[in-house]
């Protein structure tokens, strides 16, 4: 039981040092709220949805501005949806990154683009590595028994 | 002997006359003119003994030989030169023409003017520096070149001259030397030996003749004498002074024959023995001196004695000491010139000893004479002198000899008294030393004597031991004078012209590259300007998008923050100063919104992202919506509100009716702020585009109030619809307001942001200044303009015209009952004067009779005047003391023939704070039976009131302030009832009981509702968090009004806070509330009610808000768990259209929590078909007609694959949520179904919900999805009321 309740106060700490640092805001509260009996893997899912589609978008872009000729119009649009999906599962720095992003494309900034790539690469290698971290102690507390305990 | 002497002595000439034609040969035909010369010369010097010939041709030739050669050499060289020189000013000549091309360009490139300046300058200096130079090069070298040659010839002449004459005298001298010796020669042969002094005697008196005979013979001849061996001299001496001839003689006494001998042998052993010793050796000697005659040679006077040597030089033994001819010069006393004295002995028989020496002087005077003559012409200086410097002959009369104690001297070319010889000589001396080498030739071009520059030549004539040197100096001025004077004059010009040049070349380059770097600068200052400016917009733009972008984030939490304390205000738990604190709270937080939705409309408008909407509304009536609005804060505040509008407004007009109002709203609220007595009118007229030509503010407001309505529309209808296709519309508005005024200097300024007119205004009135700087934008979006005109009297009269289409069919709405034929007498009972005037002034305008009083003593008295006439028609007569206008009025109503009376009552006449005013209500009553009262009700007016009215039967009651439409339904009340009674037949008992079935005959007009029905897109919209601030504002102003209303309805505080605190449920639901009694009413959504019904209605609402209070509990528990909130949605079919997975399933889990069915696809094309594929089963289920059965069926068929509601992506892969959306509406149109579509996109701004709404989108979420916002979405369009 104690080793339970270290783990539980570890996975609050852990969380709050995510809000803290701002990689995640309330919307990944309320998808953590959404999560519940009928859908018991359901950020762990929508998160991983999110990862592909983030790898996915992320690599199109690229090879978008790695062309002579960038469409910066396709990026913008891989951008907005990003940004999109970034802001539901509430990845607040990525979706920071984005709007970043989406200012220079607006400005056909080729440098400034290929910046917030590699930023977004970066913050989501981040969020990733931050959010399985999460991921496996919950699953460890749900392994000692214990429950998730819930945001508020 | 002479003849072998002769050659013996030239052989050297003859050699070298021989010699001198293959020198000759190779001088060129240049040297003609010197040959010509020399040839004289030479012819000269054949016919005598010419021992200076050789030297003198040798000289020439040399010369000649040398100046060729020199001249050849330096034409050769000089021609090289020039050449050279041509070669080179051509080769920078084109070096500087390209760097002067080039230049342009590297100023250009390069950009670094000033060194380019220097470059430009240092080569225009160079180029002209050359120019000059050549010039001055070949204008005087070859001038100079000739000239040189043509006065070397001239000097060489004139210097020939002198020394022919010079020959000439020697040659003379030579020949009657040469004659006398021969002579001498052979009369001593024939005296061979004298035997005795008589033979002596004789022999001396044969010579004597002899060498008279040669001496009168030759005039020139100074002196000839004749010395013998035995020391006897014989001497003839003409004295040309004084003409005077003299023959000189020795004493014979002491010359003895015989000494001859001894003498004679040693003569050739020793020559010292005839030195001149021998002579004066008998000093003792006794010289006499007779005069002769000089024709005859007689003597003509004594003999006198004289010492000897003393008048001449006789020539001795010593002055032929080899017993060759001598040259001698010599002094005599009588002569002021130098004598020249030629020496020959006199031979014996045996040739082989010397018996006498014959000496002949002439006088060197005659060349002294030549060269003046010669140097009268020529100018210039000729001297001759020794070998050792003494002067022999010059061209002046300076004197040759010096006069010293005992005898003449001859003086030094370098101490003569002239001074240019003197300094001549000096000069000689002092470069080429004492002595000229024999045959050394001086010719000096440049030599400085005194200040003068001369030409200075010597040469050398080399006469046996008599050596003798000329010189020539001529002034170089005499020959060069001319060409150095015009070659200095060319040289200063040419200076002076290269420097006026260059001046003017640095001019021209300055002023050039001036242009040009001043050009540069421009342009570096343009570019930099650019760039700031470029930098400035686009610093701008992301403060403005990032405000833009903000004004998400910024609102959701005050919407956060003012719900919670909504929530916290229904609390029942909060103690009272609690609650006062949050209430206060609750109005900070909607102040900082207000102000925040003030910043972001403004940014909104500056980034160029407000997007005006275009959809028809009636300005007119959104117009009296605000001044009801505002009239309550006016009658609180003492303040008028009027509205007066003009009838050719038109009714509708396409516009964006949220910003317009909120231009008024402002406007309005701007003045009630600074306006504490008086009025606020809000004045409104129209003036056609077609009309409008040149629309200035200055134009007298009535005139164009008086403008004629246009006459199009007395036009076919046909051509009206043609031009109010586009019909755009100019509307003035005014409001004018007797506050403060703002200073003349501010108004301009108070459009500026953060503005105002007094920065004392914030701490009394409060507000940003923000205000009007958002009417002037958005005026200025509207295609109008706004500005502060002089108004007579106290406050502000803004004045603004706004550029707004008319729809095509808006005139026809204008339709107006007339009700001039009704013959109708209007009398207004107001207080406020201004609001009684213009209606009064309409009311005249549209055919009405009317009267105004501003108390209540003036109504009874009006009244009573006016019915009491009637009455003395009856018998009665009252005397009334009514003013003059009001007389006049009453006076011509009197003449009126069966009117009908119309008496607007303001509440306010009443006297309120006592019990009086039931009183003053029945003393009406006795006027009710003639007179229809209609009274004018303050919002606050109490329900006791309101009841005592109706109890009295005063059913005609209108909210303040009047405006025409109520004045309109005023009068049309009036007239419908007026037709019953006559259709009734029944005056006065049936009236009551048709009034009470009809709903119009009681008027109340109420502000909330008609806000509520204003429009149903906004009210989504704002439910949207939509980023439409202004209808945010106008709402939280309208709240506030709400809010009275409610008060004085419901007396409950508390509830009334709490139907606040459920804007967005209440918003909501008043679409469905209001909806069936817009249709009853003839006017849009004016609410007519029922007197009777009034009660029931407020019992309803306070009904409703404890619905509302639970429904906002219920909210509530649904804010902290969503499981109770399930079923909110329950039964919904959801189509989601959404290709981000993510999304997709956070929104379909979010739905379906709360009990809605979600059907997902992944983009447009797939949301469309999905949609078609029931449409033909929607098409049975439509057949029952109306909404409320439609819901009924909804409901019923749960299972069916209807779709109540599509949200949708904008963004999607396929076809995006606009295509979708569009092509949805398109399979829609003819069906009359209308299927809600909930646009969900990342954009925030309201351009892009303009574009959501514009292609048929209902409303619009904005990512991420909010749990809150998107179920009262939902829930407002399936109009499902929980």
């Amino acid at each position: 039981m104690d080793v339970l309740s270290q783990l539980q106060r570890q996975l609050a700490d852990f969380l709050a040092s995510l809000y803290r640092e701002g990689f995640v805001d309330d919307q990944f509260t309320q998808l953590q709220k959404l999560q519940d009996e009928s859908s018991p893997d359901f950020v762990m899912e929508v998160v991983s949805l999110f990862f592909e589609d983030c790898e996915k978008l992320v690599n199109n872009m690229a090879k978008v501005l790695e062309q002579q000729v960038v469409d910066f119009k396709q990026v913008d649009s891989h951008v907005h949806q990003l940004k999109g999906s970034s802001s539901s599962i509430g990845a607040a720095r990525i979706r920071n990154v984005c709007i970043a992003f989406k200012t220079f494309c607006e400005g056909q900034n080729r440098e400034g683009c290929l910046r917030c790539l590699q930023q977004v690469n970066h913050e989501h290698a981040q969020l990733k590595a931050n959010l399985q971290s999460l991921f496996t102690l919950e699953r460890q507390i749900v392994a000692a028994g214990g429950s998730v305990p819930a945001m508020q | 002997m002479a003849g072998e002497g002769h050659r013996r002595n030239y052989s050297s000439t003859t050699s070298s006359n021989e010699c001198s034609p293959t020198v000759g040969t190779d001088t060129p035909i240049m040297a003609t003119p010197l040959r010509k010369v020399c040839d004289r010369i030479l012819g000269f010097a054949s016919s005598c003994r010419k021992n200076t010939a050789p030297y003198g041709r040798r000289i020439f030739y040399r010369d000649v030989e040398q100046d060729e050669f020199q001249y050849g050499n330096t034409h050769c060289l000089s021609s090289y030169y020039s050449v050279f020189v041509v070669r080179l000013a051509i080769m920078i000549g084109k070096v500087m023409m390209t760097q002067v091309q080039i230049l342009p360009l590297l100023s250009k490139e390069l950009g670094s003017e000033n060194e380019m300046e220097f470059i430009a300058y240092a080569m225009l200096a160079i180029l002209i520096g050359l120019l000059t130079i050549l010039t001055w090069h070949f204008t005087r070298s070859y001038t100079k070149k000739s000239l040189d040659t043509l006065a070397s010839g001239l000097r060489y002449e004139i210097l020939q001259r002198p020394i022919l004459r010079m020959w000439n005298i020697l040659n003379s001298t030579a020949e009657i030397t040469a004659a006398q010796v021969k002579l001498s020669e052979y009369v001593i042969r024939r005296y061979s030996k004298p035997a005795n002094q008589a033979e002596q005697v004789e022999l001396y008196e044969v010579m004597r003749d002899i060498t008279w005979a040669l001496f009168s013979s030759r005039k020139a001849l100074n002196a000839i004498t004749i010395n013998y061996r035995n020391g006897f001299v014989q001497a003839f001496h003409r004295d040309h002074r004084s003409n005077n001839t003299f023959y000189i003689y020795s004493d014979l006494v002491n010359y003895s024959i015989n000494s001859q001998g001894s003498y004679d042998t040693n003569m050739f052993s020793s020559h010292q023995a005839w030195d001149d010793q021998s002579i004066h050796r008998n000093v003792s000697a006794i010289w006499y001196r007779e005069p002769l005659d000089p024709v005859s040679g007689e003597k003509k006077g004594k003999a006198s004695p004289i010492p000897p040597d003393d008048l001449i030089n006789i020539a001795g033994l010593s002055q032929v000491p080899d017993g060759a001819a001598s040259w001698h010069v010599a002094v005599s006393k009588y002569t002021d010139s130098p004598l020249l004295q030629a020496a020959l002995p006199v031979w014996d028989s045996s040739n082989k000893s010397i018996v006498a020496v014959v000496g002949v002087t002439t006088s060197l005077f005659s060349v002294g004479q030549l060269m003046r003559e010669l140097v009268e012409v020529h100018s210039g200086y000729i001297y001759l002198t020794s070998q050792e410097g003494y002067l022999l002959a010059t061209s002046t009369n300076a004197p040759l000899l010096t006069n010293s104690t005992t005898r003449p001297n001859l003086i030094m070319a370098v101490d003569t008294e002239e001074p240019i010889i003197r300094m001549g000589a000096r000069w000689l001396e002092k470069d080429y030393g004492n002595k000229l080498t024999p045959g050394q030739i001086v010719h000096v071009e440049n030599a400085k004597l005194g200040d003068q520059q001369y030409y200075i030549d010597s040469f050398f004539l080399n006469l046996k031991r008599l050596p003798i040197v000329g010189v020539i100096i001529i002034p170089r001025r005499y020959i060069m004078g001319k060409v150095d004077e015009r070659a200095f004059k060319t040289l200063v010009i040419l200076i002076s012209a290269s420097l006026c040049i260059l001046v003017i070349g640095c001019v021209c380059i300055l002023i050039l590259t001036n242009g040009v770097s001043k050009e540069m600068k421009l342009r570096a200052e343009l570019i930099s300007h650019l760039d700031a400016r470029r930098r400035a917009e686009a610093s701008n733009n992301y403060k403005s998008q990032f405000l833009a972008n903000m004004s998400h984030e910024l609102r959701t939490p005050m919407a956060a923050v003012i719900g919670l304390l909504d929530i916290l205000i229904c609390d029942d738990c909060l103690t009272n100063e609690q609650y006062a604190t949050v209430t206060q709270i609750r109005k900070c937080s909607t102040a900082l919104l207000r102000l925040l939705n003030n910043i972001l409309d403004l940014s909104k408008v500056e980034s160029g992202k407000l997007v005006l909407e275009d959809a028809e509304f009636d300005l007119g009536r959104e117009l009296e919506g605000l001044i009801d609005m505002f009239s309550v804060q006016c009658i609180n505040h003492n303040v008028e509100a009027v509205l007066d509008l003009s009838d050719d407004m038109p009714k509708l007009v396409r516009g964006d009716s949220a910003r317009a109002v909120q231009i008024f709203a402002n406007l309005i609220s701007n003045s009630i702020k600074f306006t504490t007595t008086g009025h606020i009118i809000l004045r409104g007229w129209c003036e056609n585009i077609n009309t409008f030509n040149d629309a200035r503010f200055h134009l007298d407001q009535k005139k164009m109030r008086c403008a004629p309505k246009p006459k199009l529309r007395q036009q076919g209808n046909h051509m009206k619809k043609a031009w109010k296709k586009d019909n755009k519309m100019i509307l003035w508005f005014e409001i004018d307001d007797t506050g403060c005024g703002i200073d003349p200097g501010k108004w301009e300024s108070v459009f500026e942001s953060f503005e105002q007119a007094d920065p004392s205004t914030t701490r009394l009135h409060g507000g940003t200044g923000l205000g009007l700087c958002i009417v002037r934008t958005l005026v200025n979006k509207m295609g109008g303009e706004i500005k502060v005109v002089k108004k007579n009297g106290s406050g502000t009269l803004m004045r603004l015209y706004l550029l707004l289409n008319t729809p095509a069919d808006g005139a026809d709405l204008h339709c107006q009952v007339d009700f001039s034929s009704q013959n109708i007498v209007v009398l207004l009972a107001l207080y406020g004067s201004m609001g009684r005037v213009i209606m009064s002034q309409w009311l005249h305008k549209i055919g009405l009779t009317t009267s105004g009083v501003s108390d209540w003593n003036e109504l009874t008295q009006v009244l009573r005047k006016l019915f009491h006439v009637r009455r003395r028609e009856n018998g009665f007569d009252v005397n009334c003391s009514l003013n003059e206008p009001l007389k006049s009025e009453v006076l011509n109503i009197e003449d009126m023939k069966d009117p009908v009376f119309i008496i607007v009552v303001d509440i306010a006449l009443l006297d309120l704070s006592t019990d009086i005013w039931k009183e003053q209500i029945n003393s009406l009553d006795k006027f009710s039976g003639k007179a229809k009262f209609a009274w004018m009700l303050n919002h606050d007016t109490s329900n006791a009131i309101k009841m005592e009215l109706r109890k009295k039967g005063h059913l005609l009651m209108v909210n303040k302030p009047l405006y025409k439409a109520k004045m309109i339904h005023i009068l049309e009340t009036v007239i419908k009832e007026k037709d019953l009674e006559r259709q009734k037949q029944s005056p006065d008992a049936a009236r009551a009981k048709t009034k009470d079935g009809d709903m119009h005959e009681c008027l109340e007009i109420d502000s909330t509702h008609f806000d509520t029905a204003s429009s149903e897109e906004s009210d989504m919209a704002e439910m949207g968090k939509s980023n439409s601030p202004s209808t945010f504002h106008l709402r939280e102003k309208r709240r506030e009004t709400e809010k009275m209303a409610s008060e004085s309805q419901c007396q409950s505080f508390k509830k009334c806070l709490v139907e606040l605190a459920n804007v967005d449920a209440e918003s909501r639901e008043d679409p469905c509330q209001i909806r069936p009694n817009s249709p009853s009413t003839q006017y849009g959504k004016d609410m007519l009610v029922c007197n009777k019904q009034a009660p029931f209605s407020t019992q309803n609402e306070s009904s409703k808000h404890e619905e509302r209070i639970s429904e906002s509990s219920s909210h509530k528990e649904q804010g902290n768990s969503y499981s109770s909130k399930a079923g909110n949605l329950d039964g919904l079919r959801i189509l989601l259209a959404e290709d981000t997975p993510v999304l997709q399933r956070v929104a379909t889990i979010m739905l379906e929590k709360m009990g809605a069915k979600v059907i997902a696809v992944g983009d447009g094309l797939q949301a469309v078909e999905a949609l078609n594929c029931i449409s033909s089963e929607k098409d049975f289920k439509r057949e029952s007609p109306g909404d409320d059965g439609e819901r009924g069926l909804q409901t019923d068929i749960q299972d069916s694959p209807r779709y109540d509601l599509v949200l949708m992506d904008c963004q999607m892969p396929k076809m995006d949520g606009y295509e979708a959306t569009k092509a949805i509406r398109k399979s829609e149109s003819g069906t009359g179904f209308h299927i809600p579509i909930v646009a969900l996109t990342a954009h925030a701004m309201s351009s892009d919900e303009a574009k959501c709404l514009e292609v048929g989108m209902d409303a619009y979420l904005t990512k991420p999805i909010d749990y809150k916002l998107m179920v009262s979405t939902i829930l407002s369009l399936t109009k499902r009321t929980a």
